[in-house]
């Protein structure tokens, strides 16, 4: 269970983040969120893809991370094999929360990343901020633009009915087949269709450079398939 | 709906050369009367004929004759006819204060033991297009309700559990379902979405029916609008039946020698708080002298008591009612201004005379057991709509099929409605030996339970490719009532496994949905809180 505190350099003067990626720090991860404007560097790793939250039903960009609940393909021994690393995973264990209609940093004190022995302190001794700390501020504020900005590209995209669910059917080498469920894709007969005024609607929000990034990282499920490959042959 | 003594003082026999009708492939279609069977009948041939500039679709309804308002229980049908409109699932859920309704509970109907209970629900028994899984459950029918071996829905319903998730897209299921509705708000609904798709919208009374001389309506003379010209004319005016009752005198077939209710006394009821679990079933429970359906919306209940007016007094209806509500005679009267309704259960000798064609309770009605007032006019409204005559010659053919489906239909309703009485073993009043009296049970249904002593219901007793009530649903009543055959049928051993193996399949689904699904009232906060995807 997490445990959220509002973060400040009284309770959490002699905290420190452990930030190296690793599976025990939390990083087992099937799929992390994402957002348009992280699109062009995320595909050129991940596939970008919809996900439909089960407690609310709505959809909200994803990059896919393994195949299975748990599995993070690109965390291997060698570290993480991406040039990119996604910000919903470097935000870890930070989030943001309101306070009185203000954004603020919230800490989940029970993540694995939180204690006081080793890595990145958050608070300088005398007072002021880390540049780990300032770092982490700037992710977070860029985080939650992107997300408010993803609510509007998925509204937008299911208002032209330009979403459609797909199921990524795989064999891998050792000949057993996995099919990928509950995932979602830009509809691309539908896309084609599309008016002028339509496109140029999508292109004026910059959404229809967001919905070509999804298409091109359908590319980096090979990247995936391969890692999963390379795992079960040295098992 | 129109204003009845006004239209007979004044309907002469006006009458006009026969003009050619569909001039230039034009069909103009007026709907007459503006409750829930005008209004989704506007609305079906609306979307369906979006496209066709030759298909015009006027409503006029009165403003003077409220809408009766009771029919608050849908099939599942209704997520079809809704999403073939056009309208979306959460603006419906939401607007028409819409529940989900999983099917029926039928409690005290065998006996009136208080413990008496068995379950109709939406979903067809297990691996139905496999084997007759019937044939299998016989053997173990001391240990297991038949509807509860054969399906998980009864479990979902006694668990008070939706019948999908938040993240089910629109009109989707994890079990089948209909709605419970409030039909004031839905014929509102209904009638602004017509609009949008182009109906056009009268407020008037209509005061005579101009006739061609071949029998075909002309017009409608109104009090404000002139006269209402059209090619073809529904005829959704209620019990009045404007059209096809009183202008054409079409007798009313009644069936009350069969099916004795002709009243109900209906209330809302207030929920305690606005966390009380929400039924998601419609609740029939037998009284000694009739039925009380209860309902549950999201903001209120509605019950009523089901009865017949030889055997049961207003008093009586009303002592009944209150009995239900756990309430004394005076606590109810101080609470409640229950509302009467009186009909004659029956139907009309013919629906569709001429260029006129009856739907809803102007074409009949019969008590509300099993819900079968709605779905009735969206099947009339899609036979309309897809059958929609673009000459004299069609229309007469096209009127004879109707004619010959809805008799079909209405006997059908009467036959299966009748199936829940004669099957009772209540002796706790005349009422029940009059309901089950060898007389009143129809030919056709004695017919079935011969045959039902032996073989199990089937596609060779409901043969028609539309079947109101399928197989299922007989079986549903027959062996939720306890009615089994007198002998075993010879069995086929290799259908054994398959069938002991769809019977485990149920009571895995049912441990997966106890864990998966939220409870009908949490999930219709969900949908207030997020709506429901579309995919």
């Amino acid at each position: 269970m997490a445990t959220i505190e509002l973060l400040n350099n009284v309770d959490h003067l002699g905290v420190k983040i452990l930030t190296e990626r690793s599976l025990e720090l939390g990083d087992n991860k099937m799929f992390c969120l994402s957002f348009p404007a992280e699109f062009r560097a995320a595909q050129a790793y991940y596939p970008v893809l919809f996900y439909k939250d089960g407690q609310s039903g709505q959809f909200m960009p994803v990059l896919l991370l393994g195949f299975q609940s748990g599995e993070n393909l690109f965390l291997q021994q060698q570290g993480w094999q991406a040039g990119y690393v996604p910000l919903d995973i470097l935000r870890e264990p930070f989030t943001i929360g309101l306070q009185q209609g203000e954004r603020v940093i919230n800490i989940d004190t029970s993540h694995p990343r939180v204690n006081s022995a080793s890595g990145e302190p958050l608070f300088l001794e005398f007072g002021g901020q880390t540049s780990y700390l300032q770092q982490v501020a700037a992710q977070l504020e860029t985080l939650h633009h992107g997300v408010t900005d993803a609510k509007a590209f998925t509204q937008q995209l299911l208002a032209l009915e330009l979403i459609e669910s797909f199921v990524l059917d795989v064999t891998l080498n050792n000949g057993q087949q996995h099919s990928l469920h509950g995932f979602y894709t830009i509809n691309e007969p539908r896309l084609a269709q599309l008016s002028g005024e339509q496109l140029l609607q999508l292109q004026q929000a910059g959404y229809l450079e967001a919905i070509y990034m999804m298409l091109a990282s359908q590319a980096q499920f090979a990247r995936l398939i391969g890692f999963k490959n390379q795992l079960l042959a040295s098992n | 709906m129109m204003q009845a003594n006004e239209l007979l003082a004044t309907d002469k026999p006006a009458t006009t050369e026969n003009k050619q009708p569909f001039v230039k492939g034009q069909v103009d279609v007026v709907v007459v009367g503006g409750g829930s069977a005008g209004w989704l009948t506007a609305a079906i041939l609306a979307a369906d004929h979006q496209t066709d500039p030759h298909v015009n679709i006027s409503l006029i309804e009165s403003a003077s004759v409220p809408t009766i308002g009771v029919g608050e229980g849908t099939w599942p049908s209704m997520r079809a006819t809704l999403a073939r409109i056009g309208i979306s699932e959460t603006e419906f859920i939401l607007s028409c204060d819409a529940s989900f309704k999983q099917g029926s509970v039928f409690r005290q109907w065998r006996s009136s033991s208080p413990q008496d209970c068995y379950y109709h629900p939406f979903t067809p028994p297990v691996a139905a297009n496999e084997l007759d899984i019937a044939d299998f459950w016989f053997s173990h029918h001391q240990q297991v309700e038949f509807a509860a071996a054969v399906s998980s829905q009864p479990a979902v319903i006694a668990a008070g559990l939706a019948p999908k998730r938040i993240a089910t897209p629109e009109y989707a299921f994890l079990q089948n379902y209909g709605y419970h509705l409030n039909a004031a708000k839905f014929v509102a609904l209904l009638s602004q979405h017509a609009k949008r798709l182009g109906v056009k919208h009268i407020v008037d009374d209509v005061v005579a029916v101009q006739s061609h001389t071949d029998g075909r309506v002309a017009a409608l003379q109104t009090a404000e609008h002139g006269a209402l010209t059209g090619d073809l004319f529904v005829d959704c005016s209620g019990l009045q039946s404007l059209l096809i009752g009183q202008h054409y005198q079409t007798p009313l077939v009644s069936v009350q020698n069969c099916l004795l209710n002709d009243s109900a006394l209906a209330v809302q009821v207030p929920y305690d708080d606005e966390r009380t679990p929400i039924a998601s079933a419609t609740l029939a429970t037998a009284q000694s002298q009739g039925w009380v359906w209860d309902i549950g919306l999201p903001t209120r209940r509605g019950v009523g008591f089901v009865h017949h007016s030889g055997h049961t007094g207003e008093d009586q209806a009303v002592s009944t009612l209150a009995q239900y509500l756990q309430l004394s005679e005076q606590a109810f009267t101080a609470r409640y201004q229950p509302r009467l309704i009186r009909f004659t259960p029956g139907y009309r000798q013919q629906f569709w005379r001429h260029n006129c064609v009856a739907v809803g309770m102007a074409a009949g009605f019969i008590e509300p057991l099993e819900a079968s007032a709605l779905v009735m006019v969206e099947l009339s409204a899609k036979f309309i709509s897809e059958q929609l005559p673009r000459s004299l010659a069609q229309q007469a053919v096209i009127a004879e099929r109707f004619n010959q489906t809805f008799s079909y239909r209405w006997q059908q309703i009467v036959e299966f409605l009748k199936l829940h009485y004669v099957l009772s073993t209540r002796d706790d009043s005349d009422y029940w030996l009059a309901q089950r009296a060898d007389n009143s049970i129809p030919s056709s249904l004695q017919e079935k339970l011969m045959m039902w002593q032996q073989f199990v219901p089937s596609r060779y007793d409901l043969p028609m490719a539309e079947e109101l009530f399928p197989a299922a649903s007989y079986q549903y009543i027959l062996y939720g009532m306890r009615h089994l055959p007198s002998s075993e049928r010879p069995i086929k051993a290799s259908l054994g496994l398959r069938a002991n193996q769809a019977f485990a399949e149920v009571q895995q689904k049912t441990q997966q949905l106890r864990a998966g699904l939220v409870s009908n009232r949490e999930l219709l906060n969900q949908i207030k809180a997020h709506g429901l995807q579309k995919i």
